[in-house]
């Protein structure tokens, strides 16, 4: 498919500078009880214009909410207690709502990961496709229209013209997930933000979607890719970040990550992995649970699980300690060089 | 091709209903001891100038529909007057036939229900949303605790409060009657005022319920206003169910509200209904049930109706549209 759309460039990131940089970023929910859940716990990465970020983690790890945190799109509970999203040269999180409201949709797009879900059921693609056009005062109705329709043209899906006229739930599955990228790129954002995009399509048509948001990358594009399947991060992802319990712990070149994890938990999640397990390597399933929000261990998160833990050095913070050019990994082992087979 | 096959069905399906009221309800009152003679010289005596006038009556009626006939016969014979919109003389309405009766009651009890569920919605939707988008709030407390008061008393309670205001002290409003506009307003609103209760309370929660879909952060997501987002994408969908309430709601009213046209002497199918009941009146009796059941069922039908405008999805499911690309699995509905 061709991408005929280049991503607006007006609002992105200094010159020179990452489109997106997220610095030491805390959100918190309020339980029943009234007691704070730390769900993301200082996280920071940078995101460049035409690259592709890999989030990886276990459900629950805190990568869903780092991303609806950067949106300010949380729920009533949730609260980012800290830090800064630099997005074309404002702090997001400082930004008053009116402000805040013609970036999300316009400068940062969003894909979810359900477009069953994510989709309003009694409303044609026409209207959902168009809405944000007009919202952001980008063109007008009969332009908005002529621009979903190319967008949607631009996903692969086939007569576009008739296509805008149904409701979500006439489509096959795999083509309302394109859609919805239609629905997130018709502005073209600079930042694409896509959380899970193909966790709920089958094989074939995640690959379609990966391409699809490979050609939008070539274009300029900055993505994050929110996933828990590593496979999907070696295939488009150039960095990597890895999260536990709301902590960035480990941060590299997708290559060097997959080719040489160093954070154990990093480690542990590859050699977990089916897809990217060789053959005749036996899987190690990390043993034990997440820890959970309201009991969290001190230290690194992790050492309760942890083979390598030392204690009472785990018991310690862990800050993310730079390793080599554009690595760093939150722990104090990592430097030991251990082998990850 | 799809809406007429929808429809036709829908319409056998009432008349099958409509007959199986008919037959149980007529059943029901062959069985009831007692019958309008009865009922008539207990209430006015066996000698008054009433009681006289209705033995005559009676030999009317009898001459009408023969008493001595079997039940099934008498049962033929109402019914075809009921087919023939000819349901003959009512006993305790000397000289008015059943469906004259009807047809001049039911539009004034139409009249005050429709008024009266609109008044309710324009109340109960705002509230409603109001209070979801404050969930919890003081706001949110303060609207459903009022909304609450509304609900815990009955309307002609309602309706002997808004005499006294309006009419005792105020005198704005007449306090009864059904010849001028200003009649309306009172038992409009003391009809009203319930049922708003209701329907903001269920506003609320449906209301609460969208917001947390997917598609509304989605929404938000692309930079929407939260009132355009609430409007549009939460508010439409929470008046789906809505609708399930309205529509028995409308149709509870329709049907009379005997207190309340009472109290305001309004010359509603509910008072009708009450009277017939009371004197036995088998004509009136089986004229209004029978009524009663028909409005029922088309509100209900009107429910589907709606259901399938607010909602593409049911309207494809119920094949009143025919879409080549429709494609609908119960997984995705």
């Amino acid at each position: 498919m061709t991408m005929t759309q280049a991503p607006s460039g007006s609002s992105s990131g200094t010159p020179g500078g990452p489109l997106l940089r997220v610095r030491d970023l805390h959100t918190e929910f309020r339980s029943e009880d009234g007691a704070a859940l730390r769900a993301v716990d200082g996280v920071s990465f940078d995101v460049e214009p035409g690259r592709a970020l890999a989030i990886v983690g276990e459900s629950g790890s805190g990568k869903s909410v780092s991303m609806r945190s950067v949106l300010r799109l949380l729920p009533r509970t949730g609260r980012v207690t800290a830090g800064e999203v630099w997005f074309g040269g404002q702090d997001l999180l400082r930004l008053p709502e009116r402000q805040m409201r013609r970036i999300r949709g316009r400068d940062i797009g969003m894909v979810f990961q359900n477009a069953m879900e994510a989709m309003n059921p009694t409303l044609t693609l026409e209207r959902q496709l168009t809405e944000h056009l007009l919202w952001h005062g980008v063109c007008t109705k009969s332009e908005a229209r002529e621009r979903a329709v190319r967008a949607l043209g631009d996903v692969g899906i086939p007569e576009p013209e008739r296509r805008i006229r149904v409701y979500p739930f006439q489509l096959s599955g795999g083509m309302r997930q394109r859609a919805m990228i239609a629905m997130a790129i018709v502005t073209r954002p600079a930042l694409l933000i896509a959380d899970e995009p193909t966790t709920a399509v089958d094989v074939t048509i995640q690959r379609q979607i990966l391409d699809l948001l490979a050609g939008l990358k070539d274009q300029g594009t900055g993505i994050i890719m929110v996933t828990h399947d590593l496979g999907v991060a070696r295939y488009f992802c150039d960095d990597s970040v890895v999260m536990y319990a709301g902590r960035v712990v480990e941060r590299a070149p997708t290559r060097e990550l997959l080719s040489r994890p160093r954070h154990p938990y990093a480690a542990g999640l590859l050699g977990s992995s089916v897809e990217l397990g060789s053959r005749d390597r036996p899987l190690h399933p990390i043993p034990g649970n997440p820890p959970d929000l309201a009991s969290r261990p001190r230290g690194c998160p992790f050492h309760p699980r942890c083979d390598r833990a030392v204690l009472p050095r785990c018991q310690d913070e862990q800050e993310l300690i730079q390793i080599g050019g554009a690595r760093a990994v939150a722990c104090w082992r990592a430097e030991d060089g251990h082998d990850d087979q | 091709m799809g809406v007429v096959r929808f429809f036709g069905q829908r319409l056998a399906r009432l008349a099958v209903s409509l007959v199986a009221v008919s037959i149980i309800t007529f059943g029901l009152l062959q069985l009831a001891p007692g019958n309008f003679a009865d009922i008539q010289r207990v209430t006015s005596g066996a000698t008054s100038i009433a009681g006289t006038g209705t033995e005559s009556m009676l030999a009317e009626t009898q001459a009408r529909y023969g008493d001595d006939t079997p039940v099934v016969q008498q049962y033929l014979t109402f019914m075809k007057g009921v087919v023939t919109w000819d349901m003959g003389p009512s006993y305790r309405y000397a000289g008015r036939a059943v469906e004259d009766i009807i047809a001049a009651a039911f539009p004034v009890s139409a009249t005050l229900a429709v008024l009266a569920v609109l008044l309710a919605l324009l109340i109960a939707v705002p509230a409603g949303v109001f209070a979801a988008m404050r969930q919890n709030s003081k706001a949110d407390h303060a609207t459903m605790f009022g909304v609450t008061l509304g609900h815990a008393l009955p309307n002609y309670l309602i309706a002997a409060f808004l005499i006294l205001i309006f009419t005792a002290f105020l005198g704005w409003f007449p306090s009864s009657g059904w010849e001028r506009p200003e009649h309306v307003f009172l038992p409009v609103v003391a009809l009203a005022l319930g049922p708003a209760a209701v329907l903001a309370r269920y506003v609320r929660s449906s209301m609460l319920e969208t917001l947390r879909e997917e598609y509304v952060t989605a929404a938000m997501a692309k930079g929407g206003p939260y009132r355009t987002v609430v409007v549009r994408h939460a508010l439409r969908n929470s008046l789906i169910p809505l609708v399930t309430v309205v529509g028995p709601l409308l149709a509870a009213l329709m049907t009379g509200t005997v207190f309340v046209e009472a109290l305001f002497r309004i010359p509603g199918l509910g008072y009708y209904a009450a009277t017939a009941a009371a004197s036995r009146d088998m004509p009136l009796l089986m004229g209004t049930v029978l009524f009663f059941a028909l409005i029922i069922m088309v509100v209900n039908l009107l429910v589907d109706l709606t259901y399938g405008i607010l909602d593409p999805r049911i309207r494809a499911e119920g094949g009143w549209t025919s879409s080549r690309l429709r494609k609908v699995s119960t997984q995705q509905v």
